[in-house]
Formats: structure tokens, C-alpha cells, sequence
């Protein structure tokens, strides 16, 4: 997980502790105190959002499309 | 960012290719070649902007280092104020609210209506005699929305303040005459108007150039370096020399030549023209779509190519610009477009951001057809 960019780690570790988020949910989680020191871009949001996007074609979370926007959710073994 | 024309690519692969040197410096064929493109580069970018003189146009890497540099180096009074609005890019406000506190000179913002445009009124009220200078966006990259530069530079002007122009939005979509507005500074991305990355361009009236101290000191920016009793003692080079500090990017400034007269020989009019026709098409259509909002006027004689929006049934714009990117290939920006202000000012928080769908001369009614239809997709499913 250190391997990856910031942003991704910050993404991971959020989805980590809860089934499933809306992106604004995760950005408002990610602008709290406890993750502001692990991300960046969170503010803009838009490269945050793209680090998400990696994360999904690198298997370790799903998104789906429904009702009010994204889902993001962490792929469990 | 613009897509690149093949006269771009290859005019700087011919430089890379044919003769890779630096100009300005080295005797060699290369060097004289180099050197000849570089300044024919500037020619072109000149007639871009009709500026009076091509020693007006500075090479920088974008626009916001052309806005940091007339921040931090123009000569302003003591105890005067810089004037600039909530609609400016945070490269058109941060350096100028940077310099005032630097420095102690007071700054004063101009509100935008929530539909991106200003009254005249209140640019009548703030400037003052005490104001030193005016920073405004010419275009906004949020609202698209066109600023009356020219009315705005005359009451400046009425009162002794200097414009700084951000053009970055402006000057790739719509003619752009300097003298003609009589701003004393534009800034200009050139990544905007189909040229290459990395490069920027600083135009000022050469009286204002020559009188401000310089951003960068080093190598090509001197006639003379003397040691004379202990002490380096260096004579600086005018305009636009003095600006361009060391190694320049001779192949990006070549490519921002080709790009200008790329974007000349098309005709800036007919490509505004052009770009309101597919945007008309966007605005009549978005109008009929009750959950999607437009941030700006709709009114297209005041308004660049681009149009910026939430749609209520999404709670965030980063889905509206995956979702099209995912599903129709289309490719949105979203976010809060480096323009907090704003969206904090229209009560949006940037956390739900704005989607911005730009078009230009490339497009055509096709990829219109395409984003909408994506649009109306992306409703229905997120309902």
C-alpha cells in the first residue's frame, strides 16, 4: 500500500473502515483532521477522484453507477 | 487543454530534429537557426495580440508565472490599493493578495453577480484615486462569462491605475487586440490555444517592462558583467531580455509561434463564431433539462465556448465528469476549477464542485450530440 500515491492510499484507508461512500462523502472524510495529513488535492477534489479511478482498475475497489451518483466500496478478499 | 495541430507538433519537431540549440548564444548553424525561430516565435505571438512592439511579449512558463511576475515587480505607491473581483482564477487573485501583504497596500474585491457578469457601477465605486492597480479575468474559466475589459481599463486608467489582464480563457477563443483595450499587462496560457505545455506568455507596455525590476537574475539577461575593484558589476539587457532568464524553451516558444498563427490563419472571429454555434446548442438543450443548473449567464454574446453546471440529482460533479468519461467518452473537467471564491460565493461547496464542458475549434455538432446524450443518460440513472 506505501507504493501507491498518496491520494490512493488516503482513499483506501477511508473505504476501509465502512461498507460503501458517495465521492462526496469521501471527500468531506477526507478533509477531517484524521486524513488531511495523508492526502492531497482533496480541497479541488478532481485529482483525488482520479486516484479513486486507479484504484478500480487496479481491482482493490468497485464503484457503480445508481441513484444520486458513484458508490465506492473496497474489494475484500 | 487544447488538442495539438499538426502544424505545432511539427514545428517543434522540426526543431528538435533540425537544429536542437540554443538561441541567442551559440555561433554554430544550429544556434543561428535556433536563435531566427525563437525571435520569429515572438513576431508571431506579437501580431497575435497586436501588440506595438514584440519586445511587449515575455516567454514564461503560463500565466500564472506572466500574473507573479507583474505582481511581485511592478512599481506600485506605498499606502495605495490593488483592486481585483471573486470571479478570478486563484493564479489571477493569490499573487496580487500575496503582494499586498508584502508590501501593506490595501486590497479591494469587486463581487461578481451570481451570474458571473459585473455591474459597471461597482468597478466606478472601488476604483479609486488611491488605486494602484486592477487585476481582472478577461474571461472566466467558471462562468465564461467576458468582462467589459476596455470600459473597466478606462475608469482605471481615469483614476491612474494600471490592468493587469488574465487572458488565459480569453485570447484562445476570441480575438484579443492589446492596444485596441489598452490594458498595460495580459497574461496568456499557451497549453489554451493549442500550443504546448509548459509555456506562457507576460505582454506589457514597454514602459511599464522597462521600469519594473526584474522577476529572475542570471545568464542572457545582461549586456555587460564587469569586475572592477572587488565588485561584480552587471548592466542589464531591456525588455524582453531581462525577463528571460537563462536556458529558455526554445522548442515550446516555437511551438507557441505556430500555434498563434495556426489560430490566425483561421480567424479568431470565425472561431468565436463557430464555438457560440455549438455552445448556442448546448445552452437551448441544457434549458430543457430540469435538473441540470448553469453557474454563468446563458447569454452567449458575453460568453466563451464553455459551460459550467451542477445537476441535482448527482451529489457531486467529479460523478457527472466520470460517468461521461466512463460511459461516452467524453471528457469534462470538474471541481472547483481553482476558483473557490466563486463557488463559496454561490453557496457551492467545492467538495460537490461544478462540471465545465468547453468547447472548441475542433469540435463540432457531433460531440455536442454526444455529451448531451450523455447528459440525459446520467439523469435518468441517477434519479
Amino acid at each position: 500500500m506505501s507504493d501507491l500515491p498518496k491520494n490512493a492510499q488516503c482513499v483506501l484507508k477511508i473505504l476501509e473502515s465502512t461498507d460503501s461512500l458517495t465521492t462526496k462523502e469521501i471527500l468531506e472524510i477526507a478533509m477531517t483532521d484524521k486524513f488531511a495529513k495523508i492526502c492531497i488535492d482533496c480541497a479541488g477534489g478532481d485529482t483525488f477522484v482520479a486516484a479513486a479511478d486507479q484504484l478500480v482498475e487496479m481491482g482493490l475497489i468497485t464503484k457503480k453507477f445508481g441513484k444520486g451518483g458513484y458508490r465506492w466500496q473496497l474489494v475484500k478478499d | 487543454m487544447a488538442l495539438k495541430p499538426r502544424q505545432v507538433i511539427n514545428a517543434m519537431n522540426e526543431y528538435y530534429e533540425q537544429y536542437p540549440a540554443c538561441g541567442g548564444r551559440s555561433i554554430h548553424k544550429f544556434g543561428e537557426e535556433a536563435s531566427n525561430a525563437y525571435i520569429e516565435a515572438r513576431e508571431k505571438f506579437a501580431k497575435f495580440l497586436n501588440a506595438a512592439d514584440e519586445s511587449e511579449c515575455i516567454w514564461t512558463r503560463n500565466a500564472t508565472e506572466s500574473l507573479n511576475i507583474v505582481a511581485t515587480s511592478v512599481k506600485l505607491p506605498k499606502d495605495s490599493k490593488i483592486v481585483t473581483t471573486s470571479l478570478e482564477h486563484h493564479s489571477g487573485s493569490l499573487p496580487f493578495i500575496e503582494r499586498a501583504r508584502r508590501d501593506g497596500l490595501g486590497i479591494e474585491i469587486v463581487k461578481a453577480r451570481s451570474d458571473g457578469t459585473f455591474d459597471i457601477e461597482d468597478w466606478k465605486r472601488t476604483i479609486d484615486h488611491d488605486t494602484s492597480l486592477v487585476s481582472i479575468v478577461h474571461s472566466s474559466n467558471v462562468t465564461g462569462t467576458i468582462t467589459p475589459m476596455k470600459e473597466i481599463a478606462e475608469i482605471a486608467h481615469d483614476h491612474g491605475a494600471l490592468v493587469m489582464s488574465d487572458d488565459a480563457q480569453y485570447a484562445p477563443h476570441h480575438p484579443l487586440d492589446v492596444q485596441d483595450l489598452n490594458v498595460d499587462f495580459s497574461a496568456i496560457s499557451v497549453h489554451k490555444m493549442c500550443g504546448p505545455t509548459g509555456m506562457g506568455v507576460l505582454y506589457g507596455k514597454l514602459e511599464h517592462l522597462k521600469s519594473m525590476n526584474m522577476f529572475f537574475y542570471g545568464g542572457d539577461t545582461v549586456s555587460d558583467v564587469r569586475f572592477e575593484n572587488g565588485k561584480i558589476l552587471p548592466e542589464y539587457l531591456p525588455p524582453p531580455e531581462k525577463f528571460e532568464a537563462g536556458l529558455q524553451n526554445y522548442a515550446g516558444a516555437i511551438g507557441a509561434g505556430a500555434a498563434a498563427e495556426y489560430l490566425l490563419t483561421i480567424g479568431m472571429h470565425e472561431i468565436e463564431k463557430y464555438e457560440r454555434s455549438l455552445l448556442e446548442m448546448v445552452l437551448e438543450r441544457f434549458r430543457d433539462m430540469e435538473h441540470v443548473h448553469i453557474l454563468g449567464t446563458d447569454d452567449i454574446n458575453i460568453k466563451t465556448g464553455l459551460v459550467t453546471f451542477t445537476v441535482d440529482t448527482i451529489s457531486s460533479a467529479h460523478d457527472v465528469a466520470t460517468f461521461l468519461n466512463d460511459e461516452y467518452n467524453v471528457m469534462v473537467r470538474s471541481g472547483w476549477h481553482c476558483v473557490g471564491p466563486f463557488h463559496y460565493q454561490m453557496g457551492i461547496d467545492p467538495k460537490r464542485g461544478t462540471a465545465r464542458a468547453s468547447f472548441y475549434l475542433y469540435n463540432n455538432r457531433f460531440d455536442v450530440d454526444t455529451f448531451l446524450s450523455g447528459m440525459e443518460t446520467l439523469i435518468e440513472a441517477s434519479k
